[in-house]
């Protein structure tokens, strides 16, 4: 690695590296290139094809819609290097490095950008985007069950809010800590001056946005019915927006194999001289096990998407139970990437908070090895308890023993990450800021949700439990209240560093406590109506359990207004908040020693690493 | 933290305990833990119950029996990481510049074991209580198979419909005689249901083309509401209806009310 | 201008690049590989379930078993040709011809294959379907050798239009041809279990 020179990136020249193509092309070119692929499969596929055939509207849908992503991709300038590969015209420097964004200003974000930092903001963006859309949604659906009998929306459209306010909410959980962080921070944290595939870091971020319009397409096409786990065979069944959901589960899948691949490698293979495995920071380390976990788990998800879209364009019958087919055999499927998809969604935003407790409590972490066993116990059995979401499936009674038995050992490693963090805050004086405060929501929040999840892993009591609103509540306990709370503590945390300012603390406090009190009223008024009977995914429900589900409407209000105070928090600091000291809060990982912006490659000189980031405190003795 | 400063380890093990117990942080980490835990005991113990839906069946009990238990029994784990959290919290330090170094406990081996041996401990209990709860149930649908009553239910888009072979009606609500014990045979016509009685506290998903079982042991009389707990398309929230668990007299006149109709339900 | 890009663009060694790209196509191997595994349980899943007694009905044909060895054997001929060159450079032009020229032709058989399968049936109005479950699982196995097929001609067709540029960093080239020998067994070992999976009918 050569060193960066001293003058700052807007006095250089901008590279020009002379007639390449890569100068021309950016987002605007992919979106046109995009719709005049998809338009041009769309006309030219329905053209002397029957459609008043359900199977060739299918085909004639998801076909476009892949050609959107295939043009868009192919615009954006996405596949040069791979053809320049092909015919042994690799890439010259020039050409790398104005890829790189250099001296590029703004315009870099809407380019194919293999600068690691730009494509972290771009996750950012695109996962507060996400959020929004999946928050409304939720407002929505809550609105509806505010009173039964309700008619805010139709059941069908109830029913599409809740499948898409669902996969909406789980893709930007699956990035939102690993995305933004990952990208932006982690490289940084290790020491490395970028990712270690540059040009499938962009790859994996533009392909992710490719899927959002032909997610937001399922609206137009009359919705899914499925919820977000698209159970077969009523995914079989349903009308033409179900295709808008298995082409983006499609095409996210190569998004996050990617994108897992790479981080892990990166850290793997980039790390700074002297960081040892012991000496990598907690983050790194669980935002690697969560994206390794990814890599094995999610092809099912998408081997069972494209039996989807097989039975639903030239008619195979993997879900049709008249010809040999089986909705078991999506069920099992979905869930073998579904149950470790939640730990890679729970691990990143924990070990963020373990990232920052020692920081603000002003003490090493406590028991790091711990907090690996914590992680890497969670990884390997979530890959051996997919089944306890079948209990009631039917498929296999005898081995609900055996599946609750591994699910219920889950607690063990659970019980570590719950251990490092208080051992850490133990006789600790902590600097209450906000981030901080997330790791205090954390331990009410994942508290609740972990113990919940015992009573469901339990084949008895998920007799009772199973398909109802407890097991929403529960899910959301985790998920929102673990890991978006981890996420958003991140963002707090890392948020001088990736804006160069300071996040405004009184409109993040303000937030705080709106997020976090009507979180809980939303979901504990939420474990009443499942314990009390009522079954999830409805868009109405009896007089019995009114006042459960009035009480979850008003907490769900006040997360709204909430999350649009922190949306307002981060776009105003972002625009002008306080500017940020390079270090402000004292913090002994490695992005806290290079300035904001930060240079291109990172460091003027590669760091050298001695020790573990967490020296922190003086000897009891 | 001053008080920290000249901390000296006692010589001996027993000694260093009692010196640890008798520190007032420790003493308020116990106390809070405590508060804590009787909160959680009184929720599972008085209010959990309060919220579930009348018992019905052996299997309701089972199940709110572990709703209760699994509560009181975790109570104290939790009331540790609360009190010890709280504790934190409420020591905490504000402005713009870092309090000052903490203490640097980098690990203690006896606590990591504690706390894993306790996790485990307590993962065995629940494992172990939900095996043998497992495992009562399958006896007893084994056992009482042959005196029960049969139901097939079958769920199509949107409703239920019960067949009683013994009795030969069908039906359109669920209506059983109290302490016989049940079997349900359950399928579907279309796409997957999940039948859940929900006083009978069981479960079991509807498939197409396959026949899935479950079983119940009526043990009070009362009324009965049936839905459907898996996603099942447009109307999936209005699929239920209800029935009752009847004394077998009043049980014998509906069959025969209904067998006076020509077997099939109004 | 040039200096300056010379003081920007840094460059790791080639020996460290190699070892990174052979790390991360194995990630996507093992990523491959679950797609593998979902597609093999789906196989045996709905094989041994046999709802409806429809894993393959009556009457319905099914491909011969050599056939599915057929339709595996460009794959693991290419295979076994890049492993030669890989470890004899002399023949390394010629080993990268024959796997490219395997695996078109190994493409095209399994394309001529997909193009007459003897079990899509015609329903009432006409229109066609795949009659059981073993006609869908055969299906989605041989768009998995396709799609290697692809993948492979593509990175043969690389290999073989590399061979003949001499701009290139040698060190890095070894390593490359390392990485794609990865990439070569595994879609050969994949054709393989794919094969043997297509065996029991």
């Amino acid at each position: 690695m050569t060193t960066l020179s001293h003058a700052p990136a807007s006095s250089r020249p901008v590279p020009n590296p002379q007639k390449s193509l890569i100068t021309k092309l950016n987002m605007g070119t992919g979106m046109v290139l995009g719709i005049i692929f998809c338009w041009g499969t769309y006309y030219g596929m329905k053209a002397g094809r029957d459609m008043t055939d359900s199977h060739n509207v299918n085909k004639v849908l998801l076909m476009s819609m892949f050609a959107w992503s295939v043009g868009f991709l192919i615009g954006i300038g996405a596949f040069i290097g791979p053809f320049r590969w092909l015919i042994g015209k690799d890439l010259t420097d020039e050409e790398q490095l104005y890829l790189a964004g250099d001296g590029q200003g703004i315009s870099r974000y809407f380019k194919y950008c293999t600068d690691h930092k730009v494509v972290g903001i771009q996750y950012l963006v695109g996962v507060m985007a996400l959020l929004g859309v999946g928050g409304t949604m939720a407002m929505m659906i809550r609105t509806n069950l505010a009173t039964p009998g309700s008619h805010f929306v139709t059941p069908v459209v109830y029913n599409s809010l809740v499948g898409l306010h669902g996969i909406t909410m789980i893709i930007a959980m699956i990035i939102v800590a690993t995305g933004p962080f990952g990208n932006y921070i982690m490289p940084i944290m290790i020491g490395a001056a970028d990712m270690a595939f540059p040009r499938l870091n962009a790859l994996s971020w533009w392909v992710l946005f490719t899927a959002v319009p032909v997610l937001c397409s399922a609206w137009f096409l009359g919705g899914i019915p499925t919820g977000w786990t698209a159970y077969a065979p009523l995914s079989d069944q349903a009308g033409p927006g179900m295709n808008a959901f298995v082409a983006t589960i499609i095409i996210f899948a190569f998004s996050t194999a990617i994108a897992g691949m790479n981080i892990t490698t990166t850290v793997v293979a980039m790390r700074a001289k002297g960081m040892k495995w012991n000496r990598v920071p907690i983050f790194v380390i669980g935002a690697t096990i969560s994206v390794a976990l990814a890599i094995p788990a999610f092809p099912t998800f998408m081997v069972a998407m494209i039996q989807t879209a097989m039975d639903r364009t030239i008619a195979t019958s993997f879900y049709d139970a008249n010809l040999g087919g089986s909705g078991w055999l999506y069920a099992n499927l979905f869930w073998i990437m579904g149950h470790p998809e939640v730990y890679v969604i729970l691990i990143p935003g924990v070990a963020a908070l373990m990232e920052i407790a020692p920081v603000f409590v002003r003490k090493p972490l406590f028991s790091y090895n711990a907090a690996i066993a914590g992680f890497a116990g969670i990884a390997g059995l979530s890959i051996l308890v997919w089944a306890h979401h079948m209990y009631m499936a039917g498929w296999m009674p005898s081995l609900n023993g055996p599946f609750m038995v591994t699910t219920e050992f889950i607690s063990v490693p659970t019980g570590l990450l719950f251990l490092v963090l208080i051992g850490t805050m133990w006789r600790g004086r902590p600097w209450m800021k906000l981030p901080m405060l997330s790791v205090y929501a954390f331990i009410w929040d994942f508290l609740i949700g972990g113990i919940t999840g015992i009573y469901l892993s339990d084949v008895p009591a998920d007799n009772y439990l199973h398909g109802s609103m407890y097991v929403t509540a529960h899910f959301h306990y985790t998920l929102m209240g673990a890991a978006l709370t981890g996420a958003i503590g991140g963002l707090a945390y890392w948020f001088p560093k990736m804006t160069g300012r300071m996040l405004n603390e009184r409109g993040g406090y303000i937030s705080f406590w709106f997020v976090q009190i009507g979180f809980n009223v939303l979901f504990l008024g939420m474990f009443i109506a499942g314990a009390t009977g009522q079954p999830r995914r409805v868009a109405d429900y009896a007089h019995l359990f009114a006042h459960a589900n009035l009480i979850s409407t008003m907490g769900a209000y006040s997360v709204g207004l909430g999350m649009i105070i922190l949306l307002w928090a981060i776009i105003h600091s972002w625009r002008s908040g306080k500017i940020a000291p390079m270090n402000p809060w004292g913090a002994k990982t490695l992005e806290w020693t290079v300035p904001y912006p930060v240079p291109l490659v990172n460091f003027d000189t590669p760091p050298v690493v001695t020790s573990d980031p967490y020296g922190y405190g003086r000897s009891a003795k | 933290m001053s008080d920290h400063d000249q901390e000296v380890l006692p010589p001996t093990p027993g000694a260093r305990v009692g010196k640890f117990l008798g520190r007032s942080d420790v003493r308020q980490t116990f106390i809070l833990g405590l508060l804590y835990t009787i909160v959680f005991v009184v929720l599972g113990r008085w209010i959990y119950p309060h919220w579930m839906p009348r018992v019905l069946s052996k299997q309701m009990q089972a199940n709110e029996d572990i709703m209760i238990w699994f509560t009181v029994i975790s109570a104290p784990i939790a009331g540790v990481v609360l009190a010890i959290a709280t504790k934190s919290f409420m020591n905490m330090h504000r402005g713009d510049t870092p309090p000052e170094e903490g203490i640097a406990i980098r690990t203690n081996t006896p606590v990591v074991i504690v706390w894993t041996a306790t996790s485990v401990l307590f993962c065995i209990v629940a494992i172990v209580w939900g095996l043998v709860a497992l495992n009562t149930e399958s006896i007893a649908a084994a056992t009482d198979a042959p005196k029960s009553i049969v139901v097939d239910v079958t769920g199509s888009q949107w409703a239920w419909s019960f067949y009683y072979p013994a009795q030969n009606i069908h039906t359109h609500t669920l209506n059983l005689p109290v302490n016989q014990p049940v079997t349900f045979n359950v399928t579907s016509d279309d796409v997957n249901h999940s039948f859940w009685p929900v006083q009978l506290g069981v479960k079991i998903d509807a498939n197409r083309l396959v026949t899935t079982v479950a079983h119940a042991d009526p043990t009070a009389t009362g009324p009965l509401d049936v839905k459907c707990a898996e996603l099942c398309g447009l109307y999936h929230a209005y699929m239920e209806t209800d029935g009752a668990i009847q004394t077998p007299a009043d049980f014998s006149s509906w069959v025969s009310s209904i067998q006076a109709t020509g077997g099939v339900q109004e | 201008m040039a200096h300056d890009t010379e003081f920007h663009v840094h460059h790791d060694s080639p020996e460290a690049v190699g070892r990174r790209e052979r790390l991360g196509v194995r990630l996507l191997i093992v990523a491959d590989g679950a797609f593998l595994f979902g597609m093999i349980f789906s196989w045996f899943y709905l094989r041994n379930l046999n709802t409806n007694q429809a894993w393959l009905p009556k009457g319905v044909h099914s491909f011969s078993t050599a056939s599915g060895w057929v339709a595996a054997a460009g794959l693991i001929v290419a295979g076994i040709a890049h492993r030669i060159g890989e470890y004899n450079k002399a023949v390394r032009n010629a080993t990268a011809l024959i796997a490219l020229v395997a695996l078109l032709v190994g493409g095209y058989y399994q394309w001529h294959q997909m193009a007459h399968m003897p079990f899509v049936a015609q329903d009432a109005d006409g229109r066609p379907f795949f009659n059981g479950a073993y006609a869908s699982n055969w299906v989605l196995v041989a768009g998995a050798n396709m799609f290697h097929y692809l993948i492979g001609a593509f990175v043969a067709l690389g290999l073989v239009l590399r061979g003949y540029r001499t701009k290139l960093d040698p060190t890095l080239e070894e390593w490359r041809q390392r990485t794609a020998g990865s990439w070569f067994t595994w879609i050969a070992v994949s054709g393989i279990l794919c094969a043997l999976a297509t065996s029991f009918k």
